[in-house]
């Protein structure tokens, strides 16, 4: 098998001497992993194996990969894990034990397949030596073992005490990657550099914006024209277009700090919070549960946390906090804190539907990974969840920081909160113990009838059987007078304080090494406190928001970049690690770190920098030369113009008809299609496909509430058109719109008034004349033409 | 550090990561579409120009279509097409070798097939009575015999079969198919899954794009209602696709065209305009392929009239007009996982369900044989376990993920061949055994797709179908 794969040998082999993680990652590991051991055989000459031979990266790999999971996994239950019941003396769990060899001989001779016994007896020629006993390995496996006996099993490490372990930490250079690595150094504020240009900077961003561009003889976008300037202004804060008159004062007020002034009004704006809500809740992978068949639960109260969020983004929560309570909040203040643990009490939560065991493990372990993804990539824009069954390949992440995290999170339970009366409990709880005790009766009557001798059911009297049908039926009663349930709140709460062992290729069911609940180490260090209060999940937090921790800052700043422009400084917002992108703009992503946090992490602080620099204000016009030279405006030489989000789309279609319903807050909407509330307000199924609005928002780009979503996909797909044109959503916005004009004086007048609300400027002479060929004579003509308006792609645009 | 200083360092660095993949994560367009896509990348001149070029297959393949025939609730093999007449001698008894650990009920003794068996066509492969259609296409078949799969359970061993993953959170088999080759339609979608009656269970996953852009989604259609909505959502009713509606369409287009003289240059808009037309497009075409009516009576009359035959003629129809990816799920009744009807008495449940896709099925293969459609065409029929030779109570049989059958045809594969086997009692796969891993890697293999190479950059790590297993069982292979 291993000759099969010449081509990915010869790039691998070019690419690993200097590691180039950037190409690595186009291919396989299993295509490295053959590749080295095929290119660097390092055959042993020890042939008694007193010495253990040094282990290569790329054979460590291989081990891991091919060789210690079929050992685990096929052998370890007879041949070691177990000391009592060690079969025919052979140990398989070390690489001692395989040479010793068990009551006949040894089990290998390094180097030589055909004469091992081991390599024998698992290619099944003889019948009493094969193994496993059971079942035959599989080609790929007996490959792989027969391979690592020829290149003279390298074992990473002294596995001398006979028990698995898990992969040995890859020995990670951790300060090479502290030192190297851009995002695991410390935040480094450097000044705002000097600039030819002095005329275009407003503040700091712009400086070293500028300085980019300077480098590469480009000049950035003039300023947006005001009617743009405003619309974007709004759409971006609030997610509704501003109105004529907004407009109209907007573009008459020539102070120069008009643009600031409305900055700060929509931050003020109760709208704000659940415009920027709705960004979060895409981190958070919010949904209102029902994920299909092996995450069904309905989630009825996951809204307490939505509006949670909104609520505190409007009262500009520092974001230190804000992380804390979304991980610790119920150890913190119990009472008031813990809504905000829906973050990951929302989150998937797996089962297996037939009780098998394996299948029972894998979807604990599943949840768990959610968990560990969610929590890593959301804060820290780490994918540690990528160490579940092996050390992460390219960043500094063990499985046993995998394991430590997840121990938080495995000695956490999600729990409802009821915000019953204190009456409502007491009335639960009596109902609760009447019916244990109709239960209770109910099997005490049937366990006198059994015969303790006999093991068949006993055939009842008809007395007997009218006992039980009556004690039945005073359990039903029981059952049915429980007073209704309360709403409450989905939470986490505390259930134990037990460290995890790291799960060997990632299967619960084989333990490897303990694994003590602590922070990661690239960031903590290796001798990381461990955390020892509860699930340790205050501990977690805090290290989170550990003002030394390089990470959460940087994280949090670039994510609202990307919110405010279409595109992140660093691309891959859930991934700093090597193989995510590197910033565009470094200094300026430290710069403002370092300024969030002095601001005390206030979110309106940062909104506020960004929104007055010279360039957030930049058109985003298209120049010919400039796009030749950075199509993908990686330098940042015009404001991105980019589709609204699904959710402000249909926002500003209602708005602009005059029917949005302002409402904050309360219970998911179910048919938010035929509802005038907020989009944000729709209910939300994780599978994406129980609900209408699923279907809708889907065809829009929203994200799958399966995992953390760093961006938005955008497509455009003919089902969006299909939508705009036959739905009657878009159907009875345009007659809404057209009736809202219906009283104008002429058909111009309309137009022109139509233009102002939606597109927030006056109508070009050919734009005029379409619509009055479309509507002159045929006044019926009008809704038809309002929902072509409303379909236009400037209205579903944010330039 | 002074801003030059950092500057100069950084800056070699800067470029050389940009991530074509990226640019195509977020670019993802079309209906699954190819044309679509390669329009997208036209104008694209900047940095990340045409996006799409990783696209396409990876070499030639021996497939461009396929038709999965799922079986969802495990049909049983010894009952089908995996002849074992050492039931008959053994009845009853309990060899050790059908000794397993199982947490299903299969502790009792062998239960012969209550069905009888005949040989079929040159190359005289051994086929049920309850499939005598079927049969008679055995020597275009590739039968293999060596499946099995992870857990004895429904949910999980279902989407393994369907995403190679045991949680519902991977995408579907036929949404992978259509990221890595689009499909050749621009009118249609390119993944259009369909059941007669119930949708088997786990739903949407099971043809779901999960975190692969929309556009890659299979498109769900309930045989029996046939709605033209339900085909494609909000598709406009033929009395709307009046001239009324071209008028709005060609102001639409109109008003588009002028803000793109403004913009001068506006990739997502020109997609808009481009998009907008073949959505009009759509709403003819989409009708047109899915009305039966259309066909002549000797193919109606082939097929037949029972519901899955109706998937299997509209299959053959989706296929023609460049769909890439057809999935028909069993289906008789309500019930989403229609073979489970074995537990209790595998006479009734199977041969009822034999019955009412057999004629169908043969039909679909005689049909796509006599167009020449079956040579670049692969069928893929099974479920997601098979079920044990032992006895469940008296007359039925409980789940077996040790061994179990599926078959493909057309499409590279060999016919009239049977790869792999069970032990002589048709347990356990035994010879040449084939993991689910291993058949999606096949089934890639065909379609040209070389399963290791078709990834997907998601939470950090790429991802593929066959997660890190699977290997191409070339010995399928006409």
């Amino acid at each position: 098998m291993f000759q099969q794969k010449l081509p990915a040998i010869l790039i691998a082999k070019e690419l690993f001497v200097p590691m180039k993680q950037s190409f690595v990652s186009l291919l396989f590991f299993g295509s490295i992993v053959s590749a080295l051991i095929a290119t660097q055989p390092e055959k042993s000459t020890d042939t008694d194996g007193s010495k253990t031979p040094v282990v290569s990266a790329a054979q460590i790999e291989f081990f891991e990969n091919k060789v210690r999971p079929v050992l685990v996994k096929n052998c370890f239950r007879c041949h070691g894990e177990n000391e009592k019941s060690i079969k025919g003396g052979l140990r398989l769990t070390s690489r001692e034990g395989i040479l010793k060899g068990g009551d006949t001989s040894p089990a290998i001779v390094l180097g030589n397949p055909e004469k091992s016994l081991l390599v024998k007896a698992i290619r099944y020629k003889d019948t009493n030596t094969a193994m496993p006993p059971k079942q035959k390995l599989t080609d790929t496996e007996i490959a792989a073992l027969t391979k690592w006996v020829e290149i003279g099993a390298p074992w990473p490490g002294s596995d001398s005490n006979a028990v698995a372990k898990s992969s040995k930490s890859a020995g990670y250079d951790w300060e090479k990657f502290r030192r190297e690595h851009w995002s695991f150094k410390p935040i480094t504020p450097i000044d705002p550099p000097e600039v030819k240009n002095t005329k275009w900077a407003k503040g700091n961003i712009d400086r070293f914006v500028m300085a980019r561009l300077e480098a590469a003889k480009m000049m950035p976008n003039p300023s947006a024209e005001k009617h743009i300037l405003i619309r974007r202004a709004y759409l971006d804060l609030i997610g509704i277009p501003p109105t004529p008159e907004q407009v109209k004062a907007y573009i008459n007020d020539a102070k120069p700090d008009s643009l600031a002034r409305i900055v700060d009004e929509l931050l003020r704006s109760k709208h704000y919070g659940e415009r920027w809500a709705r960004h979060w809740l895409d981190v958070a992978r919010y949904s209102d549960g029902l994920g299909g068949f092996l995450d069904a639960a309905d989630l009825p109260n996951a809204w307490r946390y939505r509006d949670w969020v909104v609520q505190s983004l409007n009262e500009d929560m520092p974001y230190n906090e804000f992380v804390i309570r979304q991980i610790a909040g119920d150890v913190r203040k119990p009472e008031a804190d813990a809504v905000a643990t829906g973050f990951f009490a929302v989150g998937p939560t797996y089962i297996s539907d037939g009780g098998d065991p394996e299948a029972t493990l894998q979807a604990q372990a599943e949840t768990l990974a959610d968990r560990v993804d969610t929590f890593s990539r959301a804060f820290l824009g780490l994918t540690v969840a990528c160490a579940r069954c092996h050390d992460h390949k390219f960043d500094p992440i063990t499985t046993k920081d995998y394991y430590a995290i997840a121990g938080v999170f495995k000695n956490t339970a999600i729990s409802e909160i009821s915000l019953a009366s204190k009456e409502g409990i007491e009335a639960q709880k009596a109902n609760e113990e009447k019916v244990k005790l109709a239960q209770q009766a109910l099997r005490q009557f049937t366990k006198s009838l059994q015969d303790p001798e006999k093991k068949e059911k006993p055939k009842f009297t008809q007395e007997e059987q009218k006992r039980i049908d009556q004690l039945k039926q005073e359990v039903e009663i029981a059952k049915k007078t429980a007073p209704p349930k309360a709403p409450g709140i989905h939470v986490l709460k505390e259930s134990g304080n037990a460290d995890m062992h790291v799960a060997l290729k990632g299967d619960l069911s084989k333990k490897g090494d303990l694994a003590p609940r602590k922070f990661l180490q690239i960031i903590a260090g290796v001798d990381a406190k461990q955390f020892t209060e509860g699930s340790g999940r205050r501990e977690l937090a805090e290290s989170v928001v550990q003002t030394n921790n390089p990470l959460t800052a940087r994280v949090i700043v670039n994510r609202v970049w990307e919110w405010h422009f279409g595109e992140a400084l660093v691309r891959t917002p859930g991934n700093f690690g090597t193989l995510g992108e590197k910033p565009t703009h470094p200094e300026l992503l430290d710069w403002l770190a370092a300024r969030f946090m002095a601001n005390g992490w206030s979110l309106k602080w940062l909104h506020r920098e960004i929104m007055l620099s010279a360039t957030w204000q930049m058109s985003s016009s298209y120049d010919a030369t400039k796009f030749a030279n950075d199509g993908d405006n990686r330098l940042l030489w015009r404001m991105n113009p980019r589709k609204l989000e699904v959710e402000n789309w249909r926002d500003s279609l209602l708005a602009v008809t005059g029917e949005l319903d302002r409402t904050i807050g309360g219970a998911p909407i179910e048919k938010i299609l035929e509802s005038n509330r907020r989009s944000l307000y729709a209910r939300i199924s994780r599978s994406g496909d129980r609900f209408e609005s699923d279907a809708f928002f889907r065809t829009f780009d929203f994200p799958a509430a399966q995992a953390t979503a760093d961006s938005r996909t955008t497509t455009i797909v003919p089902q969006q058109y299909l939508f705009m044109m036959n739905n009657p959503f878009m159907i009875n916005r345009g007659i809404a719109l057209a009736k809202s004009l219906e009283t104008l004086e002429s058909n111009e007048v309309r137009i022109r008034t139509a233009y102002e609300k939606l597109f927030s400027r006056q109508p070009e002479d050919r734009e005029i004349q379409a619509g009055l060929a479309f509507v002159k004579d045929h006044p019926e003509n009008w809704p038809k033409y309002a929902q072509v308006l409303l379909s236009t792609h400037e209205f579903l645009q944010m330039q | 550090m002074k801003f030059q200083q950092h500057q100069k360092e950084y800056q070699n660095a800067m470029f050389r990561d940009i991530s074509r993949r990226e640019a195509l994560r977020k670019m993802g367009a079309g209906l699954g579409g190819i044309g679509l896509a390669s329009m997208l990348s036209e104008k694209n001149a900047g940095a990340a120009s045409s996006t799409f070029e990783s696209r396409g297959p990876h070499f030639a393949p021996k497939a461009k279509r396929i038709i999965q025939l799922f079986m969802p609730g495990g049909p049983s093999q010894v009952d089908t097409f995996d002849y074992k007449p050492m039931l008959a001698k053994h009845a009853g008894e309990r060899p050790g070798l059908v000794d397993r650990k199982s947490l299903r009920n299969t502790k009792m003794g062998l239960m012969p097939s209550p069905f009888g068996f005949k040989q079929y066509g040159q190359c005289g492969k051994w086929v049920s009575d309850i499939f005598p259609e079927t049969a008679q296409c055995v020597d275009d078949i590739c039968f293999v015999h060596s499946m099995h799969t992870d857990i004895p359970e429904h949910a999980g061993a279902i989407l393994m079969t369907n995403l190679g993953a045991l949680q519902p959170n991977r995408p579907s088999m036929g949404s992978w198919l259509v990221y890595g080759l689009g499909a050749e339609t621009n009118n249609l979608p390119g993944f259009v899954a369909m059941s007669p009656v119930a949708k088997p269970r786990g739903n949407v996953a099971n043809w779901g794009n999960s975190f692969l852009p929309g556009a890659y989604a299979g498109s769900y259609v309930n045989i029996r209602e046939m709605k033209s909505d339900a085909i494609l959502r909000d598709l406009g009713k033929p009395s709307s696709l009046s001239s009324e509606q071209r008028k709005q369409a060609d102001l639409l287009s109109q008003l588009n065209k002028m803000h793109l003289d403004r913009r001068q240059q506006d990739q997502q808009l020109e997609a808009a305009i481009a998009s907008m037309e073949m959505a009009f497009r759509m709403q003819m075409s989409v009708p047109e392929v899915f009305d039966i009516s259309k066909e002549s009576k000797a193919t109606r009359d082939l097929y037949g009239d029972s519901e899955f035959a109706k998937g299997c003629l509209i299959s053959r129809r989706l296929i023609e007009n460049g769909v890439r990816v057809v999935q028909i799920s069993h289906s008789i009744s309500g019930y989403d996982i229609a073979w489970d009807t074995g537990h209790e008495n595998i006479v009734n449940g199977h041969a009822e369900l034999a019955k009412a896709c057999d004629r169908g099925i043969a039909a679909l293969l005689k049909d796509l044989k006599c167009r020449g459609l079956l040579e670049d065409t692969l069928v893929l029929w099974g479920g997601e376990f098979g079920r044990a030779p032992t006895s469940e109570g008296a007359k039925g049989r409980d789940h077996d993920h040790y061994g179990y059958t599926v078959w493909m045809a057309g499409g590279g594969v060999k016919g009239g061949f049977s790869y792999g086997a069970t032990d002589e009692f048709g347990l356990s796969a035994v010879e040449n055994r084939v993991h689910v891993h291993d058949l999606h890697a096949t089934i890639l293999h065909l379609m040209g797709l070389d399963h290791e190479k078709l990834t997907y950059r998601y939470s950090g790590r790429d991802y593929r179908l066959t997660d890190v297993h699977g290997q191409v069982i070339k010995e399928l292979f006409a």
